[in-house]
């Protein structure tokens, strides 16, 4: 049984040959498919236009690309976690860059991407401000015109994309990157860039982000 | 964007660090900061950049709460099989 297995078993068994090895490698795969099956079951809100039998193909396939990536990264496993829960996260992985794949399918992400029609000033209008006395109102307004600044001004259009895109409009990651045909690296680098551009112009301008986030927890 | 989201998104503009690790290093360490935390261990302390990561990256996030779930049903002993998990796809 899997969950029997040391560390050093697993590995041991995994890298020899025979009946050994293939039991080994059993058990990993229907350690991944229950990862993958795991995380269909919390997220089946993805698979609305899917068939159940198209569902549980779908994580045959990932369990298996997950066994593939498993074996290609053994000799990453560093024996500081146990064997099954580094195991795990490439059944997690797959399953859920597969589950944001098919909710996505045939979405145009054109609309989500664009802030030309002034709906990037709606969303960043569109709060609580009623709850605020009118200083603290006065002082949000002036951050979010900063904001409004930083992101029409100081992006490039690829930053200023995948951020309306997954900021405002909550696009996956893995969709953005795959839709512009990079990786979750890129993306998340470009959104820290374009932090750290709001950041330091919120700071030079004599914003104190921190009193600013007091004010939402006092409104609790 | 709702006040909530502006208000989260606002602490993720606070909290940006200059240097913060990329996704597959957070996914390398990520099994690691798992086990630190099943084993009582304070794992935002001993690894702050993955917390500083899982805290600014919804994907990554995404995988480590389902894995940290995993992690704790495998130490009850309450992990479904595979015939209860494919019973709760429908």
């Amino acid at each position: 049984m899997s969950n029997t297995r040391t560390n050093e078993e697993w590995l041991n068994d995994l890298r020899t040959s025979g009946a050994a090895q293939e039991a080994a490698i059993a058990d990993l795969r229907n350690l991944l498919l229950r990862s993958v099956l795991f995380f269909f079951s919390r997220n089946l809100g993805e698979f609305d236009r899917l068939a159940r039998d198209e569902i549980l193909q779908l994580a045959e396939d990932c369990a298996q690309e997950a066994l593939i990536a498993v074996m290609n990264h053994l000799s990453d496993f560093r024996g500081d976690s146990k064997f099954t829960t580094w195991a795990y996260k490439f059944g997690i992985n797959i399953a859920l860059m597969t589950a944001r794949r098919e909710r996505w399918k045939g979405v145009s992400l054109d609309q989500l991407a664009s802030a030309e029609d002034g709906s990037l000033s709606k969303w960043l209008i569109r709060d609580k401000s009623s709850e605020f006395t009118p200083d603290q109102s006065a002082l949000l307004s002036e951050i979010r015109e900063v904001i409004r600044e930083v992101i029409e001004q100081d992006l490039t259009d690829k930053q200023r994309r995948v951020l309306i895109m997954m900021v405002f409009n909550e696009v996956p990651m893995d969709e953005v990157a795959r839709r512009l045909d990079t990786n979750r690296n890129a993306i998340y680098k470009m959104l820290h860039d374009a932090r750290r551009k709001l950041k330091n112009r919120l700071q030079a301008r004599g914003f104190d982000v921190g009193e600013i986030l007091a004010l939402f927890t006092i409104q609790r | 964007m709702n006040g909530d989201r502006f208000e989260s998104w606002l602490r993720n503009i606070y909290e940006t660090q200059n240097e913060e690790i990329s996704c597959t290093e957070c996914f390398d360490l990520m099994s690691r900061f798992v086990e630190l935390e099943a084993s009582g261990q304070d794992a935002a302390a001993k690894m702050p950049q993955v917390k500083q990561h899982l805290d600014q990256c919804p994907a990554c996030r995404d995988e480590y709460e389902t894995l940290r779930e995993l992690r704790r049903l495998e130490e009850e002993g309450g992990m479904p099989s595979i015939d209860d998990l494919q019973d709760l796809i429908h």
